[in-house]
């Protein structure tokens, strides 16, 4: 309920913020229910002629091995954003812990965890996504490990700044004199402040999660044949480049849709939860 | 032997910031010494540096001097346990004074959720207790804060602090934030509940005109210590330190 | 002679999400010279609507539904987007509650005056000024970011920079209410002076009355989008006509005797959705009638002062009344 009401909040509010959310839940659909269409089987090698470009039967041609490239795309549809979703709700708990907690308890616990997530700030998600598949091999568990190295640290780093607002507040403080202890004062009230910092923040994360699954996958580090990503997809069509155009046009087209539908999202939210909206003069 | 609530005695607090080559060292509050007894508001004058809300923390225990100690009924330091159900506060802005996630009944009901040991029937009678003692109907409980005033806001801080029947509360520029027209409801409402319920009472704020109307005796505090201490007449005569004299002169 | 400003029946409202907000319901003020008058209202009065609409500086989901406002003879709202601008900078000057938002962050102080100062007004016409509006050792503070500033000193460049054009009106929303009680009158005092000093109109908004009536010559009170009261401080205070300036006085801490109880005013202020229905008081004032409740009240001149209630006569006269002006 809440949700459609935000909907059509976002539509009325700003054109183009609902419409990318419309764009967005068409994927999200699609990536969900796609294999239940009747578009083809992504793994039937040699259903149709190798490399063919769109015909009626074959809307998006096929690929190298014949397969139908629609059914193929939908599933790295579908695996990009489970990834990435995935990813991102576990960044997402593990960020409100560790930020909340760091911002309650301050000390050298709060140093602590302010200079780790410094450093973790700092590397680059590629070359983290090198390290990682050095270690434990590439595949989608080192994906999902890359995307929340990368993401953590900007969400301890706002959740963070939005706790530390909240501790002062009268309410917070009006539970720790009345003797709360600091697990209830975080449970009851500084944990359902903060979700919606956290929503936005989500939004950002999930875009970040989408790319950086796509550069690893098209490094080869990421997701592995026969299952496809965006990102793994776009890495096969780069070889067919200019002979089978096709491919790589579909996939880069659906993942630029993708992640530019969900930024737009996440900047219609952080408008419409912004207290400054709409001061601007006539 | 007096039996005095709260004693400060010579108490500071000194705040360390900066890198550790370059340390400032702050005093918030230097060799404050206080007494409140029970039943009695006092009321703390100051401009902002002054020391006062620091005060009121030390009161409460919610802060530890770095010297000097403060005694709540014979005990010190005073931890969460001997400060469960007697102490209270009540702050400046009511847009903050509540929950947002809470309803009304919530966040009025969570002192006695805290202290523990109270009948869920005995708790629901107590909050509509509460709401009624600060001129709110029964029908508040299930409101949400964004659904209330300012004023209203406050009243339900009142309730929330007094459901235990404290007897020591601590208000930090409580009516600062509100209209005039409601500030002196507060105000009415604070006197009127002292009366009733005998709790003692810090009132910090730097009104000296609203603070003389609710305090039996009032201490003035500057740049961490204490310039002059006297009985409210006092501050509707003449007080006797330069300062407090400043303060008095905008009055009139 | 044209009147420094004059507002009429000035109607304006907020749209927004949660519905529409109506902030002033037909206020009407006159300004015919340069004076000082203080405008006293709570929240929902309406007053710091007004002191934005004189410079057209509401946000855009303000909408003005009829009524006029003239600076100097000129539209405000009727002018186009080059001559507001034009009115703007050099015939109105803005004082608002918290320099520190008020100042550029990022450049020096002395820079900001000389920016603001236009053609002909340099370093040294900046280190005059900031003299002017009492501040030590100007070139230290001409040279310094504003964060540097304490929040006194910061709260006189903002005057200062108000006033480098020579503007013809003055508008402070609360010039004080962050800063310290020792240096309120200080500033106040500064704010004052201009009227004598630069010929400039000066008008103070304040929800404080004892500060309006330390300072100001004429005092406007608002209540539920209007203006209620109209006079001389001499008049208004001594013998309010209003049964809001009555009640606000009787409420406001600082004049009661020890041990006497104040009268609080009972309910809250309206929140306004509309053109009110009769009289935006009737609910909480205790000299209401039937007629309060229908018939909005029209603005009179009663016993020296303009106001707007069915019943002045009667509170003028009022026997439990005290002086509030001793």
């Amino acid at each position: 309920m809440r949700i459609l009401k935000a909907f059509s909040a976002f539509y009325l509010n700003d054109r183009l913020t609902g419409l990318a959310g419309l764009a967005l839940l068409v994927l999200i659909l699609i990536g969900v229910f796609g294999s239940m269409l009747p578009l083809g089987d992504a793994t039937a090698i040699g259903a149709g002629p190798r490399l063919g470009p769109p015909t009626w039967e074959l809307p998006l041609g096929t690929d190298e091995l014949g397969r139908s490239y629609l059914p193929r795309v939908v599933q790295g549809i579908r695996v990009t954003f489970l990834i990435a979703s995935i990813a991102v709700m576990l960044t997402a708990a593990l960020g409100a812990l560790i930020g909340m907690i760091s911002a309650y308890v301050r000390g050298w616990v709060d140093g602590l965890i302010m200079r780790l997530a410094d450093v973790m700030f700092a590397f680059p998600a590629l070359i983290l996504g090198l390290l990682v598949a050095a270690l434990i091999g590439p595949g989608d568990v080192s994906v999902v490990t890359v995307i929340i190295a990368a993401t953590l640290p900007l969400f301890i780093r706002v959740v963070r700044a939005v706790t530390l607002s909240l501790v002062e507040r009268g309410f917070v403080v009006a539970a720790e004199v009345a003797g709360a202890s600091r697990m209830r004062v975080m449970i009851i009230h500084l944990l359902p402040n903060i979700t919606g910092a956290v929503l936005v923040q989500l939004t950002y994360a999930l875009s970040v999660g989408m790319l950086i699954e796509s550069g690893l996958s098209f490094l080869g580090l990421g997701i592995q044949p026969p299952y496809a990503s965006l990102g793994s997809l776009l890495r096969t069509g780069a070889v067919y480049l200019t002979i089978a155009p096709w491919m790589v046009f579909s996939s880069g087209v659906v993942l630029s849709l993708a992640i530019m539908s969900v930024n737009l999202v996440g900047d219609g939210l952080r408008d419409m939860l912004d207290p400054l909206r709409g001061r601007s003069l006539r | 032997m007096s039996a005095q609530l709260i004693e400060l005695v010579s108490a500071s607090v000194t705040y360390h910031s900066g890198p550790m080559w370059a340390r400032r060292t702050v005093e918030a509050v230097h060799k404050v010494s206080i007494e409140v007894q029970p039943g009695e508001i006092v009321g703390m004058v100051g401009e902002s540096g002054s020391g006062k809300t620091t005060v009121g923390k030390l009161c409460l225990g919610v802060l530890q001097p770095t010297v000097g100690k403060v005694i709540f009924d014979g005990h010190s330091p005073i931890d969460r346990s001997s400060r469960r159900g007697q102490m209270a506060v009540v702050l400046q802005h009511p847009e903050w004074a509540l929950n947002p996630r809470l309803k009304v009944e919530m966040s009025v009901a969570e002192p006695l959720s805290i202290q523990g040991g109270i009948a869920s029937r005995e708790k629901i009678r107590r909050i509509e207790e509460a709401l009624t003692m600060v001129g709110l109907d029964a029908g508040f409980a299930q409101r949400y804060p964004h659904e209330l005033s300012g004023g209203q806001r406050q009243r339900v801080a009142i309730a929330r602090a007094l459901i235990t029947r404290p007897r020591f509360v601590v208000f930090d520029e409580a009516v600062s934030a509100l209209d005039v027209s409601i500030q002196t409801q507060v105000l009415n409402l604070i006197k009127q509940l002292q009366t009733e319920g005998g709790f003692a009472s810090l009132f910090i704020s730097h009104d000296l005109a609203a603070t003389r109307y609710v305090a039996d005796r009032i201490v003035v505090m500057r740049a961490g210590e204490i310039v002059e201490q006297a009985p409210v007449r006092k501050f509707y005569d003449r007080p006797s330190h330069p300062y407090s004299q400043a303060l008095f002169d905008t009055i009139a | 002679m044209t009147p420094l400003l004059s507002i009429e029946d000035l109607a304006i409202e907020y749209v927004t999400r949660r519905g529409v907000v109506r902030a002033l319901d037909e206020a009407s003020l006159l300004l015919t010279e340069p004076s000082v008058i203080g405008i006293v209202g709570e929240s929902g009065s309406g007053k710091s609507t007004m002191g934005l609409a004189i410079g057209r500086l509401l946000p855009s989901f303000a909408n003005r539904l009829h009524g006029d406002l003239k600076l100097e003879g000129n539209s405000v709202f009727d002018a186009n987007d080059e001559s507001i601008r034009g009115l703007r900078r050099k015939r109105l000057g803005f004082v608002f509650q918290d320099p520190m938002t008020a100042l550029d962050p990022t450049m020096k102080v002395g820079r900001q005056l000389v920016y603001a100062g236009g053609d002909s007004f340099g370093q040294n016409e900046a280190l005059d000024l900031l003299a002017r509006v009492g501040l030590p050792d100007q070139a230290r503070v001409a040279s310094s970011y504003p964060h540097q500033l304490s929040g006194g000193m910061a709260q006189r460049v903002v005057i200062a920079l108000a006033i480098v054009r020579k503007p013809a009106l003055l508008i402070a929303d609360e010039p004080t209410a962050s800063l310290d009680a020792s240096l309120r009158d200080h500033i106040l005092d500064l704010l004052v002076s201009l009227r004598t000093a630069m010929n400039t109109g000066v008008i103070l908004l304040s929800h404080e009355l004892r500060v309006v009536l330390r300072h100001c010559e004429r005092v406007a009170v608002m209540y539920a989008g209007r203006v209620v009261e109209d006079g001389k401080i001499s008049v208004v205070f001594a013998n309010p006509g209003h049964p809001y300036t009555l009640a606000l006085l009787a409420a406001a801490p600082g004049r009661e005797r020890p041990g006497e109880m104040l009268q609080p005013i009972p309910g809250i202020p309206p929140v306004l959705s509309g053109r009110a229905e009769g009289c935006g008081f009737a609910p909480r004032c205790r000299f209401a009638g039937a007629r309060c409740q229908v018939e909005r009240p029209v603005a009179r001149l009663v016993a020296n002062r303009m106001v707007l209630c069915h019943h002045s006569e009667r509170i003028i006269d009022d026997p439990q009344k005290k002086d509030h002006a001793r």
